[in-house]
């Protein structure tokens, strides 16, 4: 079966972006996806993207770094029962210094999990097909075909208003 | 400038202005009333609560429009417009403040009192004085910023009363290109931002701090600005959720405005949080008498510590716990009504601050109907005009057409 063909529509304006997108989706050629040089909400409207679950790995992470902060800190006073400066062992109001930081940390824990297993990373498929221009102030759109209707996906991208894609790709042949 | 989309009918309509006309006469007559009794300190302890939250409300929403001028933003979009029309409390704030000289033996508890050498701070002329030379400053900078913001987005070709004739006559005979007022902007907006800074400091100060003349804290002036901008943020989203509830789908405010501005206001929720928080451990550890007794007699005595608790929970925990949520950001409404939650706990914030030193160690809160009523004076004061800024000025809010 003959290799699919992916091209990249280079954009400038997300309006044009979503005009694309939603031509995309109901042309016979496959949406693969938008890369976008800053977030922008219109275009992820636009893709009616399921909801992402990285949030609720930080919010987990975030709630296990208060609670072992605390923790720590309670578990490490109550070790030595030092009484300093007429304070309680178990101290509140500093411990609050070593929750707050431990909640951050583990809540950017979490984030990085969070990303890494929704992600599916390490994967180089992102790294595939892609424009560098994505990076400054172009938005690539992103679709494959079968190799007879390159061309014609070719004018769909042009018909939109965008460039096509210069691709770095990876090597993609197995050692 | 970006040109925005044009969403509105021809004739913009307007909310009717009567309603606050009335809550201002009720709060004026309640505070003459107070005045007249037999605890007319009380009456003046209320003016001072509200001066101070109304005048930073205001102060911190025009913040917002220089902020994002300052740093390029564009994801504010129209919000920075908005945010605006709050310049038109500044001359009212600054009466307010005059009119504080009239009862500054209710309000300074050290008039009388042996301050230790404090005395050549601490005096009605160079307090008085200082202070009205800043919020001068202050409000001049604010509005030198909205004479060149408002040449970028008014319509010349609709007439007004003077102010807009005034505003319009300036921009065609001053020629100036978009850059040129963009850089102005920039000088302004800029020298607006440390006036804020420097102003509110010696307000929180020299009228929140110094109540407890003995009593210091370094980062007191700047806890009153930061609480100042998050104020202001809260003032901004109740203002857009006003303006994006009257246009509907029509309005330029869309959920991603809210969801933006939602972020930062969360962000300030924290800041401020953080400010108190960091004061607090200071004195906590230190242990020092002179310091603690300030928050001993606030926050764990009966009976300002429920107050204390209560502000605790109601501008922080609060707007915390429900700002972390994405889709909740994205309602106006539900936004509009959290903030409004939370001005209102900033105001039993002043009271916690202000409280313990005007009412002279009372074992409980006086509060009355009467409080209620002279707050609800200044609310309308503060909703007459901005709305009659944005009557004025209805560019500001995103609208267009003929002004009625």
């Amino acid at each position: 079966m003959p290799a699919e063909q992916h091209i990249m529509g280079i954009f400038r304006d997300e309006d044009q972006v979503i005009t694309a997108v939603h031509d995309l989706q109901a042309s016979p050629y496959r949406f693969v996806r938008v890369n976008m040089p800053v977030p922008s909400h219109k275009i992820m409207e636009a893709l009616n993207l399921k909801k992402s679950r990285v949030g609720w790995f930080t919010l987990c992470g975030g709630i296990i770094g208060f609670l072992a902060g605390f923790a720590l800190a309670i578990f490490t006073a109550t070790r030595w029962n030092l009484i300093v400066s007429g304070k309680p062992i178990v101290a509140i109001i500093p411990f609050v210094v070593v929750g707050f930081e431990a909640t951050i940390l583990f809540a950017v824990f979490g984030n990085v999990i969070g990303l890494l297993t929704q992600m599916k990373l390490p994967n180089n498929r992102w790294l595939k097909y892609y424009d560098p221009r994505c990076s400054g102030e172009h938005f690539g759109v992103l679709a494959s075909c079968a190799a007879e209707q390159t061309e014609a996906l070719k004018d769909f991208f042009r018909n939109q208003g965008a460039e096509l894609g210069e691709f770095n790709q990876l090597e993609t042949t197995k050692p | 400038m970006s040109e925005s989309e044009t969403h509105t009918t021809a004739s913009p309509k307007f909310a009717p202005l009567w309603p606050f006309v009335a809550l201002l006469g009720v709060g004026v007559a309640t505070f003459i009333y107070g005045l007249s009794s037999a605890h007319p300190a009380h009456a003046w302890q209320t003016y001072l609560i509200n001066f101070l939250l109304w005048s930073a409300i205001a102060q911190g929403a025009v913040l917002f429009s220089a902020v994002m001028h300052m740093t390029n933003a564009r994801w504010s979009g129209p919000l920075a417009s908005l945010s605006e029309a709050f310049t038109a409390f500044f001359p009212i704030s600054f009466l307010l403040f005059l009119i504080l000289f009239l009862g500054q033996n209710h309000i300074f508890p050290w008039l009388h009192e042996d301050l230790h050498g404090k005395e050549i701070w601490l005096n009605i002329p160079f307090l008085f004085t200082r202070d009205a030379l800043g919020l001068l400053i202050l409000y001049g900078l604010g509005c030198g910023y909205l004479y060149h913001a408002l040449q970028l987005k008014i319509d010349p070709a609709q007439t007004g009363n003077k102010i807009r004739r005034m505003i319009v006559n300036a921009h065609q005979s001053n020629a100036l290109t978009p850059e040129a007022v963009k850089r102005r902007m920039t000088i302004w907006g800029g020298l607006y931002i440390l006036a804020f800074a420097l102003v509110l400091c010696l307000i929180g100060f020299d009228l929140v701090m110094s109540m407890d003349p003995h009593w210091i804290s370094t980062l007191f002036g700047a806890y009153h600005f930061v609480k100042a901008f998050y104020l202001g943020l809260g003032a901004l989203i109740i203002l857009a959720t006003i303006i994006r509830v009257r246009q509907g789908k029509a309005s330029v405010l869309t959920p991603a405005h809210f969801h933006d501005l939602g972020k930062l206001y969360f962000a300030f929720c924290l800041l401020w949080a953080d400010f108190f928080f960091v004061q607090l451990l200071v004195i906590y550890y230190g242990n020092i008498p002179e310091e603690t007794h300030y928050v001993i007699v606030r926050a764990m005595l009966a009976p300002w510590n429920k107050v204390a608790w209560a502000v605790f929970f109601v501008c922080f925990v609060g707007p915390f716990l429900i700002l972390l949520n994405k889709n909740l950001k994205t309602k106006p409404v539900f936004m509009a009504v959290i903030c409004s939650l939370v001005i209102v706990g900033i105001w039993f914030e002043h009271l916690l601050l202000l409280g313990p030193a005007l009412s002279h160690g009372a074992p409980t809160i006086h509060l009355s109907v009467a409080d209620g009523l002279i707050s609800l004076g200044f609310l309308g004061l503060m909703a007459l005009a901005v709305g009659h800024f944005i009557r004025v000025f209805p560019e500001t809010a995103g609208l267009k057409g003929t002004i009625t």
